[in-house]
């Protein structure tokens, strides 16, 4: 996926550079992501916030070893899963390791319905059936769809095999398209009458 | 069968997870069921669509790390100022500090011992103090001796003495300040208000003290701060980040009635800690929003928004409809004129003015 290797490529110059601009453009590469991911563990926007920072700060502590990295995104996530539980830790916040109990912010799942085809009833259903979606089913659709994880990495991430993976994606996919076998039905509908 | 084995690949193929033969078997599987291509099709223009990248907000986040990076001393090559940055480049309209600038009038350096007359008798020797006022309409933006900076709201006033970082760092406020305080462990920087002192080691945060209004306020915005009240020296209180303390000036005046005035011990003004308020995907506090250009408020008397707009515009405000002073509103101006944006409010929360030279009047 030629993500991670962009984010190679900037990870190599903070390492062999010190490149500040590197580090900048980073951050902002995948700063609402990475917060959105806090946020399913931490539950507070704040803190959420805080915590990019603190892999970051990381990051740059670390800069001499950041070419071993195989895989960056993972790696980035698995550092906002780690200090996030760290410092539910550190506040005896009851330390969740069930992805049942991650949070996925409404509507932190994007479409724009002037790119699609479609009604805005139809997307408003779509929407609707992506926020109805079970909490973990949400946040596995939401890690592979929008922040470009692989099934395994996600697997790894949330202590899950990769079939049960392959079956929440399913899940998510078939009530998404619920709404669109509405439409065809629909639009069948009103062209027979037409004619 | 053939159902769920059909959703497990497509989802694979759109995720790029399909191994070829998972897609030779989804065409096969497509071949018999004609009416699943439509949902198909949809779904693939839906992955192909990228979440918007919010930059500014983005840019913002970035600036609060730089800032923490330097409040953690770690060193990160030549750091840009943090604070300035926050405001971020692409919105503020670079002329606009100058211009403030010129219209603030910074009177240093003359004698001025009011504020430090604590014994209240006058033999005190006067000291020599600087004072940086903001007219009506203005804004400006200090850099003090030890590298601290305060944006000045528009009709404040902000004085400190020549002692200012010798051992304390002590100014004075009236009116609206967002400072971002240098840490300093030995050096303590005080702010005095008319009914509140604010000790800080080193933090952000936005002090609001209008003489003219009902409450005083504190929002702080990361940090830690302890508030003392001038009646009460010995209760301290530490505020979180995203809190504000509200101290109100005079109690029982605005929607307290019910608490008679024999209640409320003489002087001590009622106080209340809450959380800083936040507009639909803004990611700085209403609280502090007017060092980013914008006027903003979120569920606010109409009274208390015409005295925003007082300053904020340089007009006087006259309720002829004393009712209309109750409306809740909200709203964030920016460029708008004081025109567009009392047409904005009047759309939106239903009452009727005039402007003539400078003064509204609500009818």
């Amino acid at each position: 996926m030629h993500e991670n290797e962009h984010i190679k490529r900037l990870l190599s110059a903070i390492a062999l550079n010190n490149d500040q601009t590197a580090c900048k453009e980073l951050f902002l590469l995948l700063h609402s992501r990475l917060k959105q991911f806090a946020y399913s563990i931490l539950k507070s926007g704040e803190e959420a916030e805080e915590l990019v920072s603190d892999v970051f700060i990381r990051i740059w502590q670390k800069r001499d070893q950041l070419t071993t990295i195989d895989s960056p995104l993972f790696y980035f996530y698995t550092t906002t899963k780690n200090l996030s539980l760290n410092r539910l830790k550190k506040q005896k916040r009851q330390v969740s390791l069930s992805a049942e109990d991650w949070l996925v912010q409404m509507n932190s799942i994007y479409f724009n319905p002037e790119q699609l085809m479609m009604t805005e009833e139809i997307m408003r259903q779509i929407k609707k059936a992506v926020n109805d979606l079970p909490s973990r089913c949400r946040l596995i659709f939401k890690l592979i769809k929008e922040d470009g994880l692989k099934y395994k990495e996600v697997a790894d991430l949330l202590q899950l095999s990769v079939k049960t993976i392959e079956a929440q994606m399913a899940i998510a996919l078939r009530r998404i398209s619920k709404c669109m076998h509405f439409d065809i039905k629909n639009s069948l509908h009103y062209t027979g009458i037409k004619k | 069968m053939s159902q769920e084995i059909f959703w497990v690949l497509l989802s694979k193929k759109l995720s790029g997870e399909a191994s070829p033969a998972e897609l030779k078997d989804l065409e096969n599987l497509v071949l018999e069921h004609a009416e699943w291509q439509y949902a198909i099709q949809n779904l693939e223009d839906l992955w192909k669509q990228q979440p918007p990248k919010d930059d500014m907000q983005a840019e913002d986040a970035y600036m609060l790390h730089l800032h923490r990076m330097k409040e953690m001393n770690i060193a990160f090559g030549d750091m840009p100022e943090p604070l300035p940055a926050i405001i971020g480049k692409n919105r503020i309209r670079k002329w606009y500090w100058a211009a403030a600038a010129s219209i603030a009038f910074a009177l240093g350096l003359f004698a001025f011992n009011k504020f430090f007359n604590n014994n209240s008798e006058k033999t005190l020797v006067a000291r020599e103090v600087n004072e940086i006022s903001t007219r009506q309409g203005s804004k400006t933006k200090v850099e003090l001796p030890d590298g601290s900076v305060v944006w000045l709201n528009a009709g404040s006033k902000l004085t400190y003495n020549k002692e200012y970082g010798q051992q304390l760092r002590e100014v004075t406020l009236t009116g609206e300040g967002y400072f971002d305080v240098v840490k300093m462990k030995e050096k303590p920087f005080i702010i005095h208000t008319s009914n509140i002192n604010i000790k800080v080691l080193g933090t952000v945060f936005n002090v609001t003290a209008y003489p003219e209004d009902k409450q005083t306020e504190t929002s702080l915005i990361h940090g830690s701060i302890e508030v003392t009240i001038k009646n009460r020296p010995n209760n301290k209180i530490i505020l979180s980040p995203n809190e504000k303390l509200v101290v109100y000036n005079e109690p029982g005046e605005n929607g307290n009635t019910h608490l008679k005035e024999k209640e409320i011990p003489e002087k001590i003004p009622l106080v209340a800690i809450k959380q800083l308020t936040y507009q639909n995907n803004d990611t700085i506090a209403v609280e502090a929003a007017w060092i980013r250009d914008k006027l903003s408020f979120k569920n606010e008397l109409f009274a208390d928004v015409a005295k925003k707009m007082e300053r904020w515009y340089d007009v006087t405000f006259e309720f002829e409809n004393k009712r209309k002073e109750n409306l809740l509103m909200y709203g964030t101006f920016t460029t708008e004129t004081v025109e567009e944006a009392l047409a904005a409010l009047e759309f939106s929360f239903g009452f009727r003015y005039k402007i003539e030279h400078k003064k509204v009047t609500i009818y």
